[in-house]
């Protein structure tokens, strides 16, 4: 179990590695500086880019800013972004608590309604509610989530407030200007109304996932042997369905909501993007296209961490519940 | 959105036995294929072969074979767009009478499909954006089939420091955070495919894709070079290279074909989600998600919702077949799951 955890941590290590040097490199040899925006400053001096270049070491060679940049990442010393005075660390920390907040309520929300659901269509198969159920997951699967995004935000936010003259949601942004002179319920109210599109817009796709899944699970695990013998024996079917089959059926669901976290982080980008989210995701596509990569190298290297860590959680916590699984 | 965090679309097999509380109350089904294989062992009329057995499994599935027809109605329309009489250029601002452009029109009988923000007609755009988008999703789909299958064939054939070395290569491509690192080297290839962006956007897809079916390959090939029929043909001589093309590949390509068709949805979805970011096909080539990423911008700020409706749609129903005629292929290529109407 030890050594499993090690040599785990140890391939997790040389991945984001890998993908460190990678991303290093395609932003690298990626057309542009990051100073050209300087550059084309006509009351900027040649004089000032060149003390601009040697104090963000762009005149060092590749892979000697490479090491600067790695040794600076390990001691948490992110250097600065290219566009202001911002420690890049306090940018990217600040920005994710918003993508967290984002996803939690949105893997709050699928989890609470797609596990109930696959559990509950498994129960019914074959039934309306089941065909129907499976007809949704499989149309949200094939919708990509910005089309999503937007449909919520054209039904829920433009054509309700046209038809109830009601503001219901809003569809930019985490708060609205006037946030601090609110009160606490007012507060309350209107983080809600900025949250809730962005994090369905997220949860729907999730939904689809989860209730497939788990009403894959539960099916086997109605098929079982030993819930043949708990049926035979003369268990009611609600004791056989609570005690026997949903501990079991829920194991399998554990792991796929634990990937889906590394990659909900990761479809943050689009989400965020459509709904003004001010998170990881947007800092990250602002920070390409300025080729500000100091930003993004931090922003690539917490998801590729928080994905291995993730990965690794899923496995342990699958073991935990799963006495048959061993590690070796 | 990646392949290995999307769960098995199929449901748990169903194994004739009774779901609900009583044991007996109804008889196992009998499945069709059974009787066709009775029949063909009782009278040796017919052998039923695997051929067989397939369009006969695959034909029961009535939504995969919906979803066949429409997919390949989809691609004749991408194939032969320059033959469709009255089709516009799709990259072609669209002037009246008076000389003014035709921005923004709903849908009419003149324009099915309305026009654009720059007065572009969509119907044309759907059509050709078709071409763009099946073009980069068949290419990925190929891209992955042949790396995945190679690498993974070699890893389970061979086995040893060989199986060692890809899988864990393996393990590093699908531990990548998929959009963030396609979005950075979606960046980078822009600049170096200038104007062949569907090519460059196909390599990048192809070269994210494949683990998942290089796994599923290897475990495939690692059974498989264990069986009889194997040690058989070994035994009479055969050289590796035959061994792997005459009498294991044919028995692994059902899987490959499967996730192969899958990675086809998925490809569709990324390509979309990258020209949404503005890394993917650039206008005014038009292709369905970069042309549902602005008209989804249109519909918002200016309730044009057949700028957004059209091309999304052609896209979801695209993926959506796309997906049941995986799952349909799923089931009938498996000859050990006994299949149920649908």
């Amino acid at each position: 179990m030890f050594n499993y955890v090690i040599r785990r941590l140890v391939y997790g290590l040389i991945t984001v590695f890998a993908l460190s040097i990678i991303v290093f490199w395609l932003l690298q040899s990626t057309g542009g500086d990051p100073l050209d925006r300087l550059k084309a400053n006509p009351r900027i001096t040649q004089e000032t880019v060149r003390q601009m270049s040697e104090f963000y070491g762009l005149d060092q060679p590749v892979w000697r800013q490479y090491l600067t940049w790695l040794w600076g990442f390990v001691r948490l010393d992110w250097g600065r972004s290219f566009t202001g005075v911002d420690m890049v660390r306090d940018l990217v920390f600040e920005r994710l608590g918003g993508t967290l907040r984002l996803m939690m309520t949105a893997l709050g929300i699928a989890v609470l309604v797609g596990i109930p659901l696959g559990i509950y269509q498994a129960l019914k198969q074959y039934s309306f509610f089941d065909q129907a159920g499976t007809f949704f997951s499989f149309v949200t699967f094939s919708t990509p989530i910005f089309v999503l995004g937007m449909l919520l935000q054209i039904i829920f936010a433009l054509y309700l407030e046209k038809w109830t003259g009601v503001k219901f949601f809003w569809t930019s942004g985490m708060n609205s200007t006037n946030y601090s002179n609110l009160s606490f319920f007012a507060k309350i109210g209107d983080t809600l109304q900025h949250l809730v599109l962005p994090a369905l817009s997220i949860a729907l796709i999730s939904i689809a996932g989860y209730s497939r899944y788990q009403r894959a699970a539960m099916l086997e695990v109605m098929h079982s042997d030993y819930l043949r013998t708990a049926r035979a024996k003369g268990l009611s079917r609600r004791t056989v369905i609570t005690k026997h089959a949903l501990r079991n059926a829920l194991i399998p669901i554990v792991t796929l909501v634990s990937l889906d976290i590394a990659g909900v982080i990761g479809g943050a980008v689009i989400t965020e993007t459509i709904f003004g989210w001010p998170g990881i995701g947007r800092l990250y596509i602002d920070a390409i296209n300025l080729n500000n990569w100091p930003v993004v190298m931090a922003v690539v290297m917490s998801i590729a961490i928080m994905v291995v860590v993730m990965n690794l959680l899923a496995d342990l916590t699958y073991g935990w519940l799963d006495p048959r699984v061993r590690y070796d | 959105m990646t392949d290995e965090n999307r769960p098995d679309i199929e449901g748990a097999p169903d194994r004739g036995l009774p779901t609900e509380g009583a044991l007996l109350d109804t008889p196992p089904e009998t499945s069709l294929d059974f009787e066709a294989l009775d029949a063909a062992e009782g009278m040796a009329v017919e052998p039923v072969t695997q051929w067989k057995l397939f369009r006969t499994r695959f034909s029961r599935h009535r939504l995969a074979m919906l979803a066949a027809a429409v997919l390949a109605f989809m691609v004749l329309l991408a194939i032969f767009a320059d033959f469709i009489p009255g089709l516009r250029d799709p990259t072609q601002p669209i002037e009246n009478e008076a000389g003014q452009l035709m921005l923004r029109m709903a849908p009419n009988s003149e324009f099915w499909f309305g026009t654009d923000n720059i007065g572009q007609d969509q119907l044309s755009r759907v059509i050709y954006g078709g071409r763009t988008s099946l073009q980069v999703a068949g290419l990925t789909g190929f891209m992955v089939a042949s790396i995945g299958t190679t690498l993974g064939a070699i890893a389970g054939y061979y086995g040893g420091w060989i199986d060692n070395l890809i899988m864990r290569f393996t393990d590093l491509v699908l531990s990548l955070p998929l959009l963030p690192v396609a979005i950075v080297a979606a960046a980078w290839l822009r600049d170096a495919f200038e104007g062949k962006e569907a090519l460059s956007l196909a390599i990048l897809l192809g070269s994210l894709l494949w683990g998942t079916l290089a796994r599923i390959v290897r475990a495939e090939f690692l059974s498989l070079r264990e069986k009889e029929f194997v040690e058989a043909a070994r035994a009479a001589g055969a050289k590796d290279r035959r061994i792997i093309f005459r009498h294991v590949l044919p028995n692994a390509i059902s899987p490959i074909i499967v996730n192969a068709t899958l990675v086809i949805g998925v490809a569709i979805i990324l390509e979309a989600a990258l020209s949404f970011l503005g890394f993917g096909v650039r206008p005014p080539t038009p292709a369905w998600g970069q042309m549902a990423a602005e008209g989804g911008r249109l519909a918002v700020n200016a309730g044009a919702w057949w700028a957004l409706v059209f091309p999304s749609g052609a896209l979801i129903l695209t993926v959506l077949s796309v997906n049941f005629l995986g799952d349909g292929l799923r089931d009938a290529l498996d000859p050990t799951q006994t299949i149920e109407r649908k």
